[in-house]
C-alpha cells in the first residue's frame, strides 16, 4: 500500500472511529441545557446500571466525525462519597473517554475549578465550556480566558447554553483536543508533589500493572488520601509499605489527615487560579436570587408560599388543558369509535370483538388518554418550578419543617418525585443512607398523588366543582402532603425511632428556563404515561372487559365477575357515601393502575348506555369536526390562561353536552361523596407496579403489606370523616 | 363459539398476556418507556 493510500486509510479510519466525549460539571452549571443544545432530540435518557442516577447519552455526527456524547452526573468533586461522584469517577477512570468537556459556571468559577483540577489529574484531554458567561458579564466580572488557558493548558470556550451560543465552537475544540495528550499538571505544593513522586515511583516498581491501568499521578494521590474505593479495587491494603517513609514528612509537617490536606491543596489551587483570572467589581449588589430567597426561604412565609405556588400550578394546568380534554373525549367517543367499528365490521369481526375494542379498549384506554393534556400540563409547570430553581427552595423549607418533627429533609426529594410517578420516587430512596429512612420514605411515597390519579380528580372535579376545579385538585395534593407528614411523625415515633441526620443541599441561583429545555424535560416525564397507556393500561382494559362480560353472555354487568366483586365490597363503602358496586369494581381495578379507575367506570357506565339513533356523519364531516373543535379548544385554552386569575375555567354551561361518563357520574355521586371518593382514591393503596418497585427496593413483601394495610385504613378513615362530617355540617 | 371467535380470542388473549408479562414480570416494575430496563438492582442487595 502506498504512503498516500495509507494516509487516506488512516484518515478514513479516524473519520469512522467514534469519538467519545464525556461531559462533566457541577450541578446547576447549565450542563443539561448545554447537552440538550448539542444533542437535542438525539439524547437517550436512562439510568447508570445499579443506581438511580440518570444517564444521558447521544450519538450524532459533527464535522464528519461520529460522536458519542455521555453526560456524567453533576458533581462537585470526584470523591467516593455519593453515588453521583462514584458513577462519574468510575466512568472516567475505567472507560477513558477521548475528551472531557468540563462545563464551568462563569459566575462561580472558583467553586467549579475544584472539579476541573481533579479532572486534569485523570490524564484525559479536557476542554472547558465557560458557561453562563453572559450573566458573569452582567455582574461586571471580567474573566481572562487566555490566562486561564495558559495556566491550565486547556482550551476554554465561552458558551451561553440557554441561547445555544458557542456550542459549535465547543465541539470543534473538543474534537481538536482528542489525542493531544495529558493536560498540564496543577501543582499542589512541593510537600505533596514530592510525596506523590515517591509513591508513584514505588507503585511503578511494585505494581507496574496498576500503574499502567490507572492514570498514574491520580492513582498516587488516591492512595495517599486512603481512598477506600481505590484501595478495594486495586487490592492494596491501607497499611501497605508501598509508601513507607514517602509520606512521613507530610504526616509530621501537617496536623490534618492527608485527605483533608489534599482537599485544601486543591481548594487553594482553585482559589489561586480564580484570583488570577477573574476580576470582579468592587461594589457587590445584592443578587436577585438572594432578594427572592429572603421571601422564598422565610421562616414563616416559605411553606405557605410553596403551597400557593402549587395552587397556581394546578390552576394553570387545569385551565389550559381542560379544553383539550374535552376535544380528545369527543374524538375518542365519536369518530374514533365509529371508524373502529366500521373497520372491524369490514374485517368481519364478531360482535363481541367489536364490543371489546370499542367499549373495552377505546372505552378503557381512551378515557385515560383523554387526560393526557392535563398530565403534560402538570409536568410542564412542575418542570418549570424545578428548572427555575424554586423546587430546591421548596425542599429546603420542607426540610426545616420536617426536621423539627424528627423527619429527614432529604426524604422530601423522593416525595416530590412521587408527584409525577411513585415508581421512580421509590427508586430515588436509594439516595438516603439510612435503611430505616429508606423504608419510611417508601411507605409515605404512595400518599403523594401521582399523575395516574389525575384523571379521577379531573373528571370528578369537572362534574361537581367546575367553578373551582383547580382549587379542588390542589386541596387533594395538599391533603396527601399533610397526611404524609402526619404518618411520618407517627411512624418515626413508633416503628422508626432514631435521629434525623443533617441535610445539606445547594440552592442554585434562579434561572429562567428556555422553552426548548422545558419541552424536552416535559416530554421525558410525560411520555411514560403515554407508553404505559399503550401497553399496560391497554392490557388491563382488555382484562377488565372480560371481567365485566363473564360469565359469557351476562346481560347485567352487575352480575358479571367484576360486578359481583364490587357488590361484595359495596357495604364497606356505604358509610363513605359511595356504596355502589360500580365504585367498588372501579376501586378493585384501581389496585392494578390508578388510571384504570376511570377506564373501568367508562366501561361500566358508558358501555351500558344506549347509542343515539342519528345517522353517523361521513368521514369528511368527522375530520372537519375534529379540526374545528381543535381550534375551538386552542381558543378556549388561551381564554382560560388570560382569565386564570379572575374568572374560573371550565363550567358546565360552556359545554354543548357533558359526555356519557360525566352524566353517569353526576347521577351516581353527590359533591360530598365525590370528594370523599377522590380522597379515598388518593390514599387507599399503592398500585401493583409501585408495590413491585417497593418489593424490589426493600427486598421484602413485608413493608408492601404494611403499606396496603395502613393506607386502606387511613383512606377509609379520612373518607369517612369527610363524608359523615360533611353531612353533619349540612353539605350534600 | 365458532372457529372465527376462537382465533380472535387466542390473538387477543395472547397479545394481552404478552403485554402484562412485559410490564409486570419481565420488567419488574420499571417505568414504562425506560430504555435502561429500570433502575437496576440496588447495590448490596
Amino acid at each position: 500500500m502506498s504512503t498516500a493510500a495509507e494516509t487516506v486509510a488512516v484518515s478514513a479510519g479516524r473519520a469512522q472511529r467514534t469519538v467519545t466525549v464525556a461531559v462533566a460539571g457541577n450541578p446547576n452549571c447549565g450542563k443539561s441545557t448545554l447537552i440538550n443544545g448539542i444533542a437535542g432530540t438525539r439524547l437517550q435518557v436512562g439510568n447508570w446500571p445499579g443506581v438511580t442516577v440518570e444517564k444521558k447519552e447521544a450519538q450524532f455526527s459533527h464535522g464528519g466525525r461520529n460522536i458519542r456524547l455521555v453526560d456524567l452526573p453533576g458533581t462537585y468533586s470526584l470523591s467516593p462519597y455519593t453515588q453521583e461522584e462514584v458513577v462519574a469517577r468510575d466512568y472516567l477512570v475505567h472507560e477513558r473517554p477521548d475528551v472531557i468537556i468540563n462545563v464551568v459556571d462563569a459566575t462561580n468559577l472558583e467553586r467549579n475549578l475544584y472539579l476541573t483540577i481533579q479532572l486534569l489529574e485523570l490524564e484525559i484531554p479536557v476542554v472547558i465550556a465557560l458557561n453562563i458567561h453572559d450573566e458573569a458579564e452582567r455582574k461586571g466580572y471580567r474573566i481572562d480566558r487566555a490566562a486561564l488557558e495558559e495556566l491550565l493548558g486547556v482550551k476554554v470556550v465561552p458558551t451561553v447554553a440557554t441561547r445555544g451560543e458557542g456550542l459549535s465552537a465547543l465541539m470543534e475544540a473538543a474534537l481538536a483536543a482528542v489525542g493531544t495528550g495529558r493536560p498540564r499538571e496543577v501543582s499542589y505544593g512541593e510537600d505533596i508533589e514530592t510525596a506523590a513522586r515517591a509513591v508513584l515511583a514505588r507503585l511503578q516498581e511494585q505494581h507496574p500493572d496498576l500503574a499502567a491501568r490507572y492514570p498514574a499521578r491520580w492513582l498516587a494521590f488516591k492512595l495517599m488520601e486512603g481512598d477506600s474505593r481505590v484501595l478495594e479495587e486495586t487490592g492494596i491494603a491501607a497499611d501497605e509499605t508501598l509508601w513507607g517513609d514517602a509520606l512521613d514528612h507530610l504526616h509530621q509537617a501537617h496536623d490534618e489527615d492527608l485527605e483533608s490536606l489534599m482537599a485544601d491543596a486543591r481548594y487553594g489551587a482553585a482559589a489561586g487560579l480564580a484570583r488570577e483570572v477573574v476580576h470582579k467589581p468592587q461594589v457587590r449588589r445584592q443578587e436577585l436570587s438572594e432578594k427572592i430567597d429572603r421571601i422564598a426561604l422565610h421562616r414563616f412565609l416559605g411553606i405557605p408560599l410553596f403551597f400557593a405556588a402549587m395552587w397556581l400550578v394546578f390552576k394553570l394546568a387545569f385551565d389550559i388543558s381542560t379544553p383539550f380534554v374535552d376535544w380528545i373525549d369527543g374524538v375518542t367517543a365519536g369518530p374514533l369509535s365509529r371508524w373502529t367499528e366500521a373497520l372491524l365490521g369490514t374485517l368481519g369481526a364478531p360482535d363481541w370483538v367489536v364490543s371489546l375494542v370499542t367499549e373495552g379498549i377505546i372505552g378503557g384506554v381512551g378515557f385515560v388518554l383523554v387526560f393526557v393534556p392535563v398530565i403534560f400540563a402538570m409536568m410542564f409547570f412542575i418542570t418549570f418550578l424545578e428548572a427555575s430553581g424554586y423546587m430546591a427552595r421548596a425542599a429546603f423549607v420542607m426540610d426545616r419543617a420536617m426536621h423539627t418533627m424528627g423527619l429527614h429533609g432529604k426524604s422530601f426529594i423522593p416525595l416530590l418525585i412521587g408527584f409525577g410517578c411513585n415508581v421512580p420516587a421509590i427508586y430515588a430512596t436509594r439516595t438516603l443512607e439510612n435503611p430505616r429512612d429508606r423504608v419510611l420514605t417508601s411507605l409515605l411515597i404512595p400518599l403523594m398523588s401521582c399523575g395516574a390519579r389525575l384523571p379521577v380528580y379531573v373528571l370528578f372535579a369537572a362534574v361537581f366543582f367546575a367553578e373551582s376545579a383547580g382549587t379542588v385538585l390542589w386541596s387533594l395534593y395538599v391533603l396527601g402532603i399533610v397526611l404524609a407528614v402526619v404518618m411520618g411523625i407517627v411512624f418515626k415515633r413508633t416503628l422508626f425511632r432514631g435521629e434525623a441526620p443533617l441535610f445539606i443541599m445547594e440552592l442554585p441561583p434562579y434561572r429562567l428556563p428556555t422553552l426548548k429545555s422545558l419541552m424536552i424535560h416535559t416530554w421525558e416525564k410525560g411520555k411514560h404515561f403515554l407508553i404505559k397507556a399503550g401497553t399496560y393500561i391497554l392490557a388491563v382494559s382488555v382484562v377488565v372487559w372480560f371481567l365485566l362480560n363473564l360469565p359469557w353472555g351476562v346481560q347485567d354487568r352487575q352480575e358479571s365477575l367484576l360486578g359481583r366483586a364490587g357488590q361484595t365490597l359495596a357495604p364497606l363503602f356505604e358509610p363513605l357515601g359511595f356504596g355502589r358496586w360500580e365504585a367498588g369494581s372501579a376501586l378493585i381495578t384501581g389496585l392494578i393502575a390508578k388510571e384504570i379507575v376511570i377506564g373501568t367506570m367508562g366501561e361500566i357506565y358508558v358501555g351500558a348506555m344506549d347509542e343515539p339513533e342519528d345517522p353517523p356523519p361521513s368521514i369528511g364531516e368527522d375530520l372537519r369536526e375534529i379540526g374545528s373543535s381543535f381550534l375551538d379548544a386552542v381558543q378556549a385554552a388561551g381564554a382560560n390562561v388570560v382569565s386564570t386569575f379572575g374568572i374560573a375555567s371550565m363550567s358546565a354551561e360552556e359545554e354543548e353536552s357533558p359526555s356519557g361518563l360525566k352524566q353517569a357520574v353526576a347521577q351516581a355521586f353527590t359533591p360530598l361523596s365525590a370528594y370523599a371518593f377522590m380522597a379515598f382514591v388518593l390514599l387507599y393503596a399503592p398500585c401493583v407496579i409501585t408495590a413491585i418497585a417497593m418489593r424490589q427496593e426493600l427486598s421484602t413483601w413485608k413493608w408492601v403489606g404494611v403499606a396496603f394495610g395502613y393506607q386502606f385504613a387511613l383512606a377509609w378513615t379520612v373518607a369517612f370523616v369527610i363524608y359523615q362530617g360533611g353531612r353533619l355540617l349540612g353539605f350534600a | 363459539m365458532g372457529l372465527t371467535d376462537l382465533v380472535w380470542l387466542v390473538l387477543i388473549a395472547g397479545g394481552t398476556g404478552y403485554l402484562l408479562y412485559r410490564s409486570l414480570w419481565k420488567s419488574k416494575g420499571q417505568c414504562a418507556g425506560c430504555s435502561v430496563k429500570g433502575c437496576g438492582k440496588r447495590p448490596g442487595g
